[in-house]
């Protein structure tokens, strides 16, 4: 990183099914609180970026319809679209450009207001070959954990302990949106969707926003006593076709790479002490643990079947409860940094881990996990 | 600053109707017409920042997925921008930001509409916030038109003066885009051919506004460091400015226009630019209706407020005048949205570097690339210039 940025602090909504206040209203309490929380006027912010889906929200330059309310009236800003882990790190780069030494990043989705995930990432795949045959996010999860079935052996009770793990975990998140203790038979026992993936597998969608204030390294300390730095990221893109693509080893290792070089991690396992991952399926859990290098392909399964992962274990993947607790479909990538970064502060209260000196934080969207980004951050 | 950001390479699509190519297609021949340009293959290309207007324009879903491989993308750093009309130059600055942040040498920016695949005005209306202003504001027209009436009105502009002005400036663009190989209406017309053509919402005349276009464009951006090793001639990217406001159209002024007024000065702030009327000699103004174009001239400082019929008048911003607009013909006559704001900056780049060929304006050195988005709400400038 060739200057220290840091996150001086971030907010969530309360994930839900369905959150009553308007976009506007949800993003203008959550950045208000978030200024008070850290002690400044709006006046200081340098700039603004935000993430969000047109499609996702039901407004065309769905940015236009919040940009006042998140704060940024009459100051520069941006929209890094559809993940909000890219506005994060489109942010970080305005800051390292020298011109802002503030960047206020927000991102909000409300699933309840749109047609299902499943219609509208149908619809992102292209119109005249992958969309007529109803390829979505599920159905292609569904086709990678069948090959990844083939090749390593993997077992349906290996699925289900991590969604134990992941709903488990969020009943120790105030923020989250599902949550509960669950025993291998119940999950074994919800509908199958896409062989060999059951509805609990599959992470539903929730309404949610984050807002985050990023700052360089000398106004950080003037505002936190705990900031968190960003020690590397890395983003990449796959093909667009599924029969241009390995299914299994997608563009997520080049993403980590450039994360683990900025950052100097050689041996992620032992220099990470926490990680949050986007687990768009119990299925894809296990898979971007082994393409962010954390075990070699094939030993994924074997990380959940020896407590590993466990909020207790060596190292343990989304003691926030991840996206099986709570999806806010775009909004979930900047969520997963907030995570991260609540872990290295030390303040993620009930589901803290234990030591956290580095922690990483991944985000994916397109199908089957086209476009992977990986954030670190340390003390 | 971070390090010093440098356009190499521009490549732009004909515009137009372009049934001819699918929507991949009509990337990939602005990419690799950007690649011919610099030099480069795609294999140089560290990062990319695509973006377009709102999927629904074309009917798919992430669009930046479904450009990949016309891209030349895989394995590459990428993200979409998306900030409206004013996407095209929200990606010039973000692909400033990722060569000024120092992580980039080489990055690849692309923008690209195709307009005739969808219904662009009803896309259009679902930008309006669903429960006040879509019922009454529906597309562009609308919003432009009311924003040119208050113009008028605000300053006492006599009628006939103001339509007399407009038309001169649709003609000016017409007839520039006769001289740009990729711009998309090319028509003679007259004054009175404006004067005397339809009203599509008053006081804006179908020769007024801008067309819905498919096209393309793509910039390849350098670092400093990464000029000296090319020996490459760029254009320099001297000042970005961006800035946004009121999501609802009535709680802000559209003629004294903030965010127009704050992205220029803060643009020109970088650049060091105290009198741009003197100090640029070429601007891209997004133009997309005539009336606008001169509410623009005022809120960038090219003239007082309330004075820009007579700049129009004085030939100022005619081919030969002080500060030649548009010679590329504008958005008036070539609007593939999503690439729009990204031509306006292609076009400056050419000219400050004397490779606009038959709409050259001799002797540029500097210019200004500007775009605008939502309804009325988004303003975005860059400066660039033939030297740092």
């Amino acid at each position: 990183m060739p200057q220290k940025v840091a996150i001086v602090d971030a907010v969530q909504t309360k994930h839900s099914e369905r959150l009553e206040d308007n976009i506007r209203e949800i993003v203008f309490k959550l950045v208000r609180q978030l200024l008070d929380r850290v002690g400044i006027d709006r006046s200081e912010i340098g700039t603004m970026i935000s993430s969000s889906s047109d499609y996702g929200q039901g407004i065309s330059c769905s940015n236009s319809y919040y940009y006042d309310a998140v704060g940024a009236n009459h100051k520069s800003g941006s929209k890094a679209a559809e993940d909000s882990a890219l506005a994060f790190i489109y942010g970080l780069m305005r800051i390292l450009s020298g011109e802002y030494k503030t960047v206020l990043v927000v991102s909000i989705t409300k699933c309840s207001e749109v047609p299902s995930v499943h219609t509208l990432t149908n619809l992102s795949a292209d119109p005249f070959f992958q969309r007529p045959i109803g390829l979505n996010d599920v159905v292609t999860a569904g086709l990678q954990a069948r090959e990844y079935m083939n090749l390593y052996g993997l077992t349906e009770g290996q699925l289900a302990r991590v969604v134990i793990k992941n709903l488990g975990n969020a009943q120790k998140n105030p923020y989250t949106h599902r949550s509960g203790e669950f025993s291998i038979n119940d999950i074994l026992s919800s509908p199958m969707m896409v062989y060999p993936l059951r509805e609990m597998d599959i992470a539903s969608t929730s309404d949610g926003a984050c807002a985050m204030l990023l700052a360089t390294e000398e106004i950080a300390r003037g505002l936190t006593d705990t900031p968190v730095f960003v020690e590397g990221m890395g983003w990449s893109v796959d093909s667009t076709f599924l029969g241009d693509r390995k299914l299994l080893s997608g563009p997520l290792p080049q993403a980590a790479k450039m994360a683990y070089q900025m950052a100097g991690v050689k041996d992620p396992f032992r220099e990470i002490d926490v990680a949050e991952i986007c687990d768009i399926t119990s299925f894809n859990e296990i898979l971007w643990l082994e393409q962010l290098g954390f075990c070699l392909p094939g030993e994924g399964g074997q990380l959940i079947d020896d407590g590993v992962t466990a909020i207790n274990g060596k190292l343990p993947v989304n003691p926030s409860g991840g996206l099986l607790g709570a999806n806010p479909y775009i909004a979930r990538g900047l969520i997963r940094i907030a995570e991260a970064s609540l872990q290295v502060k030390g303040e993620a209260k009930n589901h803290q881990v234990g030591h956290v000196k580095r922690a990483l934080a991944h985000s994916c969207h397109g199908l089957g996990g086209q476009l992977h980004s990986v954030v670190i951050l340390g003390k | 600053m971070g390090q010093a950001v440098a356009i190499i390479g521009t490549g732009q699509t004909r515009c137009g109707n372009r049934l001819d190519v699918s929507y991949p297609e009509l990337i990939y021949e602005a990419v690799s017409m950007a690649f011919q340009d610099s030099g480069l293959s795609p294999k140089d290309i560290e990062a990319v920042v695509s973006g377009s207007m709102p999927p629904a324009m074309e009917g798919v879903h992430n669009p930046h997925l479904y450009w990949v491989d016309a891209m030349g993308a895989k394995g590459k750093s990428l993200v979409r921008i998306a900030t409206c009309g004013s996407t095209g130059i929200s990606l010039a600055h973000a692909g400033f930001y990722h060569v000024a942040s120092g992580l980039f040498d080489l990055v690849l920016v692309v923008g690209a509409e195709k307009m005739y695949e969808g219904n662009p005005q009803g896309v259009m209306a679902t930008v309006a916030d669903p429960f006040f202003q879509r019922p009454f504001l529906a597309g562009a027209p609308g919003i432009f038109s009311l924003q040119s009436n208050e113009w008028a009105h605000r300053y006492g502009l006599e009628e006939k003066r103001t339509r007399m002005a407009a038309a001169q400036l649709s003609v000016r663009n017409h007839t520039d885009a006769l001289y740009n190989p990729y711009a998309h209406i090319k028509v003679k017309i007259t004054v009175e051919d404006v004067l005397k053509s339809r009203v599509i919402a008053y006081p804006v005349r179908i020769l007024d506004v801008c067309p819905a276009s498919d096209g393309a464009c793509a910039v390849i951006m350098a670092s400093e460091r990464m000029v000296k090793k090319m020996g490459a001639k760029p254009a320099w990217i001297r000042g970005v400015g961006y800035c946004g406001e009121e999501a609802f159209f009535g709680e802000g002024d559209k003629v004294v226009w903030q965010s127009a007024i704050r992205a220029a000065k803060t643009a020109y702030k970088q650049a060091g630019i105290t009198n741009p009327r003197k100090e640029l000699d070429v601007a891209e103004v997004y133009n997309p209706f005539t009336f606008q174009e001169m509410l623009f001239y005022e809120c960038f400082g090219f003239c007082d407020f309330g004075k820009a019929v007579e700049l129009v008048e004085n030939g100022v911003v005619m081919k030969g005048g002080e500060l030649p607009c548009d010679p590329s013909g504008g958005v008036l006559s070539t609007n593939p949205i999503g690439a729009t704001g990204l031509q306006r900056v292609a076009e400056v780049a050419l000219q400050v570097t004397n490779k606009a060929g038959d709409h050259q304006i001799p002797g540029a050195s500097t210019g200004l690339a500007h775009a605008m988005g939502g309804l009325d709400q988004f303003n975005g400038i860059m400066i660039i210039s033939n030297s740092l």
